[in-house]
């Protein structure tokens, strides 16, 4: 436990925090878990991954101002795509830094899921260039998630990709989903799960290699009014702790509060 | 690592399909039952019922995983890894498969080379999952999948032994060592049926890979030049 509760200290002093208000929120975490007789990487995930939480969540709370913009995560200039003869994207162009989240709206069939392919690198742009880091999410609109498994046994699988441990992340994804008010089902396989649960888990899978850009496709289809707000409030979280942020939407009033809006305009 | 966690999780997700995997257990047994007076006919059928039912099987799984396959490269696992992990599973399935029919044909048959009905239904099982993966990758929808594997079963059961078509049909293997098994004579038709069975294993898993590498291929874009 100690370890851990050491570990949690020093990263939150690495982010920024000052070392006796790193010492204070460390101490209170271990009283936390103390409370729920559970070793605190059980209740909480991995101590890198809780701190980077801790500090976004404080950041939402405690400072109106936002913070600076950082390095470029995403960059294209002048994308376009075609299928055969059909212009799908044309001169599209956009950057994305950490610490800010773009909306990309436009009618149906605009591009707008062809666009986040290209940014994700699924599929090649006819023309132009893209720049991106290297670590990134996608959250598909659907599919995604294998019928016949678990939430955790996704976890375990999408963690080997990433080259984690199975316990290791377990453990991540379950604290990802607590993010999202779900606790996951020990037996419920994801074709059982409703069309929101089957998001959320969408949604920590994208997230749970702690990538610096998230990609996603109108991730919040089948979510309630509570998880809606949970949602919104969970990707200004991310852009908080400096990540960057695109999002498909086309719900309107998302969008006072993101940095940069990409209308594709109407139906290619 | 990622290919046994793929095992791993395919096995697991595979027998949770309690009713299609009834029926996969289950075909090669009528094959078997139709002709089970004919200790030839019926342990023949028995292994190209092997074939059918894992490859089929095989598909089904490839075709689920399409969905989930792209953002597993994207999270960083390999496509040997996802590819590799999965035939690992589905071939353990179908070995499975086989030593179970082997041991019924063992205690219901009178064999001239018991033995040899062993790995003649093994190599049916190890050529059959990669087949179902290569036509699974060659064909993304499941009807037109289980229709082409369907086609070549029947066309291995009904060509010719002594002409070309059957001799190029995946499942030859199967039947050159059944011939060592229900007929007797050289040992030789065991070492050619392995040998095309080998063969075959490593056309389809070479083109289940490629088609795979080419299909789950990730755009590399450069990385943001930093101020």
């Amino acid at each position: 436990m100690a370890d851990w509760v050491d570990s949690l200290e020093s990263e939150l002093v690495r982010l920024g925090l000052q070392p006796g208000r790193a010492r204070h929120l460390a101490d209170e975490t271990e009283q936390q878990a103390a409370e729920s007789d559970s070793p605190p990487g059980e209740v909480f995930g991995p101590a890198v991954l809780y701190a980077r939480h801790l500090v976004a969540a404080l950041r939402v709370s405690s400072a109106p101002a936002r913070l600076h913009a950082g390095p470029v995560m995403l960059s294209l200039a002048g994308v376009s795509k075609r299928y055969r003869r059909q212009t799908v994207l044309a001169d599209v162009n956009l950057t994305v830094r950490g610490g800010e989240v773009a909306a990309v709206v436009g009618a149906n069939g605009c591009g707008k899921s062809t666009l986040l392919r290209i940014c994700a690198g699924l599929t090649r742009p006819s023309g132009g260039s893209v720049r991106r880091t290297r670590r990134v999410g996608f959250v598909p609109q659907d599919g995604g998630t294998v019928g016949g498994l678990t939430a955790e046994e996704h976890f375990t699988l999408f963690g080997a990709a990433a080259g984690m441990v199975p316990g290791r992340a377990r453990s991540t994804g379950v604290h990802l989903a607590s993010r999202l008010a779900w606790r996951p089902g020990a037996r419920q396989r994801a074709q059982q799960m409703s069309g929101g649960t089957r998001q959320k888990l969408n949604l920590v899978l994208g997230e749970l290699h702690a990538p610096d850009l998230l990609l996603l496709d109108e991730p919040y289809q089948g979510f309630d009014q509570g998880t809606y707000v949970d949602f919104w409030q969970q990707v200004f979280a991310w852009r908080d702790a400096g990540r960057a942020v695109v999002v498909v939407t086309h719900l309107l009033h998302d969008l006072q509060n993101v940095d940069h809006v990409l209308d594709l305009g109407a139906s290619a | 690592m990622t290919a046994l966690v793929v095992a791993n999780l395919s096995a697991r997700e595979v027998s949770r399909r309690r009713a299609a995997l009834l029926l996969v257990v289950s075909l090669p047994f009528w094959f078997y039952l139709a002709r089970r007076d004919l200790s030839g006919q019926s342990t023949r059928a028995l292994t190209l019922g092997i074939g059918w039912a894992v490859s089929t099987l095989t598909l089904f799984v490839v075709n689920a995983s399409r969905g989930v396959d792209p953002r597993l490269r994207l999270t960083g696992a390999s496509v040997l890894g996802i590819i590799g992990g999965r035939l690992l599973a589905m071939t353990g399935i179908g070995v499975l498969l086989a030593l179970g029919y082997w041991g019924l044909v063992a205690v219901d048959q009178d064999l001239f080379h018991l033995w040899a009905a062993g790995p003649m239904m093994l190599i049916t099982a190890l050529v059959a999952a990669p087949l179902g993966s290569l036509i699974g990758a060659i064909l993304p929808r499941e009807l037109d999948g289980a229709l082409a594997l369907l086609c070549i079963s029947s066309v291995q059961m009904l060509a010719d032994p002594a002409g070309l078509l059957a001799k190029v049909m995946p499942f030859w293997s199967a039947r050159e060592v059944g011939n060592y098994v229900v007929d007797g004579g050289s040992i030789d038709f065991v070492w050619r049926g392995l040998a095309h069975g080998g063969v075959t294993w490593l056309i389809c898993v070479a083109g289940t890979l490629a088609i795979f590498h080419w299909r789950l291929r990730l755009v590399r874009y450069p990385e943001p030049e930093l101020p």
